[in-house]
């Protein structure tokens, strides 16, 4: 089971209630909760917002590959998932992505939850544009993305 | 044929627009329109090297939303992605 969405942040704000509805069923022992905030510092720079750009058809697409090869990679078949990532301005201490996972046992939870995010950070199109103290700002350099089709 | 550039990451510097637009020839590769994307900022923003650094590491994605190679051939007129370095999360 497997909700997935980019949020434009002008529209509404991520929500950890939202997920936790997602997830909730009598099924699941045990449930984890990821979310990614704005810090306030980055390379020792004082930072004050994020504006997050998606190509947000990959970025679904990439989520749901994520999901479906948790199957076959981590053997972990009865699972709930829910991913929200954000697109736009978001201020200091704002969510800009929420992994919800709910299985059966906690140690099938921890390693699904690690599993998703590091993937997304290494697959999905989305990045990052700093916004610092002094009025500068500066996308982030980020990984080149692998290529997966002639 | 006209080529849509759709714009992401770092790459919006590129336009105050979300696109650009390219005429190319038919049967052009996307390691062909690589170079017509760094001949583009020699033009424009006069060989600007962080520029031309997401241009050279950057993906490129179709209209159906898949990572393309280099040796893919643009056979019509359509948008593609340009899918700089990510980093999201």
């Amino acid at each position: 089971m497997l909700y997935t969405k980019v949020i434009d942040v002008k529209e509404k704000r991520l929500s950890i209630a939202e997920a936790e509805d997602f997830i909730s069923s009598s099924v699941f022992g045990a449930s984890i909760f990821f979310s990614g905030t704005v810090r306030n510092q980055n390379d020792n720079k004082s930072v004050i917002g994020i504006t997050y750009d998606s190509h947000d058809a990959l970025v679904i697409k990439s989520f749901k590959e994520i999901y479906n090869e948790a199957d076959q990679k981590l053997n972990i078949k009865d699972k709930a998932v829910f991913v929200e990532h954000a697109k736009g301005y978001l201020n200091l201490g704002e969510i800009s992505i929420i992994i919800a996972v709910a299985c059966k046992h906690r140690d099938e939870a921890y390693i699904l939850s690690r599993y998703i995010i590091e993937e997304i950070k290494k697959r999905s199109p989305i990045w990052k544009k700093e916004h610092y103290s002094n009025n500068e700002s500066n996308w982030l350099k980020g990984n080149p993305i692998v290529h997966e089709k002639n | 044929m006209k080529i849509i550039l759709e714009l992401f990451g770092a790459s919006r510097d590129f336009s105050k627009n979300d696109y650009l637009e390219f005429e190319i020839n038919g049967q052009t590769s996307i390691k062909e329109f690589r170079e017509i994307l760094l001949t583009f900022v020699d033009k424009k923003f006069k060989g600007n090297t962080d520029f031309k650094k997401i241009i050279e590491s950057s993906a490129f994605c179709s209209e159906k939303n898949e990572i393309i190679s280099d040796n893919y051939k643009i056979q019509k007129e359509q948008k593609i992605g340009i899918i700089p370095p990510i980093g999201g999360g």
